[in-house]
């Protein structure tokens, strides 16, 4: 049997080694990660006390406290959160053909944070009452979408990446200018809840948002899934794809809703987190070894969940108990491949 | 209708378009009459928003022809490709696929009966040949693209037409362009398609693949019944494999039909402005006409002995002349399309008087005389009495007559033998010095001294 039957026939586990493998083992180092994040934290339990915890949910104690109303969310959140992102920065990078966009590089995050600050530092929305819990994700949904259709106007006049990238950038550089202003004029007490946010971190999860996230998220990602093969056709650009019988328009407007609701979704409660949506999808292209749609959708939501994990296990443990912010941590992986990329001309989309 | 755009017209065109108003109906009806149009535009007006890049075009494409899209650079093969393929939308006009409106066509609909090869560069990360070319197979997969065993029959049958199944397992974006090219028109097979729309499909390609892919594509004609429709830049190749060709220029369809009617010497040089070369129709290629004054040679010629000296002599910048040739000689077209000086007889008439008087005052002006070595008949006799003249006269002759050739010329004749080519043009450089030494009159003059 030629390779190139083996690597097509995607749907027989026998043949289909090299995903089943790498499936299997990113599988099983998530879920040491969750592991890990539920059992040490800055706070020590013996694991014989965090299984008790687990499996006898009492909130009155102390270890059950902790691991249900902290440390359970958090692990969750972080592997959501790297799923949904590193998702929307493939769709990103599938729809722009160019390997260096993410929701964070493309200001999506940052039109999301100027949202997000109009929500919490304003009395905007003073007496919506009954939308608040889910205001703030709605604001960054809307910042998000707003930024993409600027940035997404802008590429249809221009096709060069790098300028794509500036533009991106001077998105981001806007909507900081906003945000600034904004915290400049906002109250002291509201400022500080802020800021911390836009640190970026996976502690502020409730078990309610995580319910949405889980059932919202998770109809977006079948969606996406189902969204495999015009995403495939897509990989040969707008023209060959219409070509071959995708109808552009709505597969346009889905991708980039899509996108910017995963990013959204996260960014309204986790801040704005570096370099997960743009360097996700590359490591998923190598551990993979394929560009194919089907195996990368999953694929990098278990590389994104696993380095969410990671990232956040750090964030929290290095200088125990004193916590990193998220991003500094997703950075310091993500700008070297970001420089990589750069230098290494012959990474294309 | 024909538009006339307002742009500066060549005589030649307006001409070509009237011709074309004539005989748009004689030369296309019996054809479309018997097979059914797959690609059928009434009045159709191509550009975008709000220029009109070609106008007033009314074609119909028969199944299983090739159809050659022929023009200069901008003259809008590009545009109507694109908006034959619909990611254009059209000014004006109607356009019909199968008999079915293109504009209530669905993306997938069209895509089960065209299929498109684009100038596009693209190089999909990490997929092999196999996978691309299975690309293809979109409009005939489930939602999640899955390849049944009928689809990987049709990428293998695909890989096969384009001889491409060696490069399977390898990396797309590894390919050279003639091996992407080959993949690109086998992912487009793939679709397995009615008709094949293709933009310049050889741009790029060295010659061993040029010929290959055009070679692949008239396959794809005759033996899959595949209608297709390339722009492109070679006339030659054009006239040679196509069915039917579409010439367009300065925005409207110049001529429309077979090629052997359609691609006239002058039809050519008219639709690209020709300067300094020629087309020639029954050679079906390109020749630059000479334009130095280096010297003023006189080629003894026939029977196809001439053509490569002729080509040879007006690269170098010599003004020629030659005769007495018959007028059904392949050496009497390659001559006339270097814009030599042709002195000629009616095909199967032995040489007369009057065509040797001719060469005679032709000869008595020239610089230098070269015998091509041509075979010796009853109908060229002529020419060996031209020769015998130059010799008698004390003019020397460069010969590249080769043995078993031998004439019974006069012993004290300046025969100068050269046994090839290179010799022959060594000769030349130390008779007549390649700059300025001769200091010879220009093209005009050379008429008036005779």
């Amino acid at each position: 049997m030629s390779t190139a039957q083996q690597t097509l026939s995607t749907w027989n586990p026998l043949i289909l080694r090299r995903p089943v493998v790498a499936f299997t083992l990113l599988g099983g180092l998530t879920a040491v990660l969750l592991i890990l994040n539920i059992g040490i934290g800055s706070v020590s339990f013996s694991p014989a006390e965090v299984w008790q915890a687990i499996w006898h949910p009492h909130l009155s104690t102390t270890t059950g406290a902790i691991v249900w109303k902290i440390r359970i969310p958090r692990a969750v959140a972080a592997i959501l959160g790297g799923a949904f992102l590193a998702t929307s920065g493939l769709l990103l990078q599938v729809y722009f053909r160019n390997p260096i966009v993410g929701p964070f590089i493309l200001g999506i995050s940052h039109g999301a944070t100027v949202m997000v600050s109009m929500v919490m530092l304003t009395s905007l929305t003073v007496g919506m009452t009954v939308l608040s819990p889910f205001m703030t994700t709605i604001a960054a949904f809307i910042g998000a979408y707003g930024v993409m259709l600027i940035v997404v106007a802008v590429a249809s006049k221009v096709k060069n990446g790098i300028t794509l990238l500036i533009v991106g950038l001077m998105m981001g550089y806007l909507c900081h200018a906003v945000t600034s202003v904004l915290t400049a004029l906002a109250e002291k007490e509201k400022i500080k809840g802020f800021v911390l946010w836009q640190l970026g971190s996976f502690s502020g999860f409730k078990w309610s948002e995580i319910g949405v996230m889980i059932l919202c998220g998770g109809l977006i990602l079948g969606l996406v899934y189902f969204l495999s093969k015009p995403l495939n056709a897509f990989l040969l650009g707008e023209t060959y794809a219409a070509s071959m019988g995708v109808n552009i328009r709505r597969f346009r407007v889905l991708i980039l809703l899509t996108a910017c609701a995963l990013a959204g979704m996260i960014t309204s409660v986790a801040g704005p987190v570096a370099f997960v949506g743009l360097a996700v999808p590359h490591m998923a292209r190598l551990i993979f070894q394929t560009s194919d749609n089907r195996i990368l959708i999953p694929g990098v939501c278990l590389v994104g969940a696993l380095v969410t994990s990671l990232c956040d296990l750090i964030a929290r443990m290095a200088l125990s108990p004193v916590e990193l912010p998220l991003s500094a941590i997703t950075a310091f992986f993500g700008a070297p491949v970001v420089i990589g990329l750069l230098l290494k001309r012959s990474v294309k989309m | 209708m024909y538009f006339f755009s307002a742009s500066p017209f060549h005589p030649i065109t307006l001409s070509s378009v009237d011709k074309a108003l004539v005989n748009n109906k004689t030369r296309c009806t019996m054809n479309e009459k018997t097979a059914p149009s797959i690609l059928t535009c009434r009045n159709l007006t191509v550009g975008y928003k709000d220029k009109a890049v070609l106008s007033g075009l009314n074609l119909d494409f028969a199944a299983g022809q090739f159809i050659s899209l022929l023009g200069p650079n901008g003259a809008g093969k590009t545009t109507l490709l694109r908006t034959l393929s619909r990611h254009l939308d059209p000014l004006a006009g109607h356009i019909a696929i199968a008999g079915r409106p293109l504009d209530q066509m669905s993306a997938m609909e069209l895509a089960a009966v065209m299929a498109v090869v684009l100038t596009d560069k693209i190089s999909p990360p990490l997929f092999t040949v196999y996978e691309f070319v299975a690309l293809g197979r979109y409009p005939h997969t489930d939602f999640l693209g899955r390849l049944g065993a009928a689809d990987h029959q049709a990428v293998r049958h695909a890989l096969a037409a384009v001889h491409a199944d060696d490069l399977a397992a390898r990396t797309f974006s590894d390919l050279s362009d003639g091996e992407r090219q080959k993949a690109l028109v086998a992912r487009a097979l793939a679709q397995q398609p009615r008709l094949l729309l293709l933009d310049e499909p050889t741009l790029h390609l060295d010659l061993k693949h040029r010929v290959e892919v055009m070679g692949i594509l008239r396959n794809l004609c005759r033996s899959e019944g595949i209608t297709v429709l390339a722009s492109l830049h070679d006339v030659d190749v054009a006239a040679k494999v196509s069915d039917r060709v579409a010439l367009v220029k300065s925005g409207v369809l110049v001529d429309w039909g077979m090629p052997e009617i359609v691609l006239e010497n002058s039809a050519v040089a008219g639709l690209y402005d020709f300067d300094g070369a020629d087309f020639d129709h029954h050679l079906g290629s390109i020749e630059l006409r000479g334009t130095g004054n280096r010297g003023r040679a006189f080629v003894l010629a026939g029977m196809g002995s001439g053509a490569l000296i002729y080509r040879m002599l007006s690269k170098r910048g010599f003004r020629m002349a030659t005769g007495v040739l018959h007028t059904n000689d392949l050496d009497y077209f390659v001559a006339r399309s270097l814009g030599a000086e042709c002195i000629c007889q009616a095909a199967m008439q032995a040489i007369d008087d009057r065509a040797l008087a001719e060469a005679r005052r032709w000869l008595a002006v020239c610089d230098v005389v070269i015998d091509c070595g041509f075979a010796v008949g009853p109908m060229n006799q002529g020419n060996i009495n031209l020769l015998n003249t130059v010799l008698a006269k004390g003019k020397p002759v460069l010969s590249l007559r080769p043995n078993g050739r031998e004439l019974a010329l006069p012993a004290d004749g300046q025969i100068i033998r050269c046994a090839d080519m290179a010799q022959l043009l060594a000769a030349l450089d130390q008779r007549v010095p390649a700059m300025g030494g001769g200091g010879s009159a220009p093209y005009p003059e050379m008429r008036e001294a005779v």
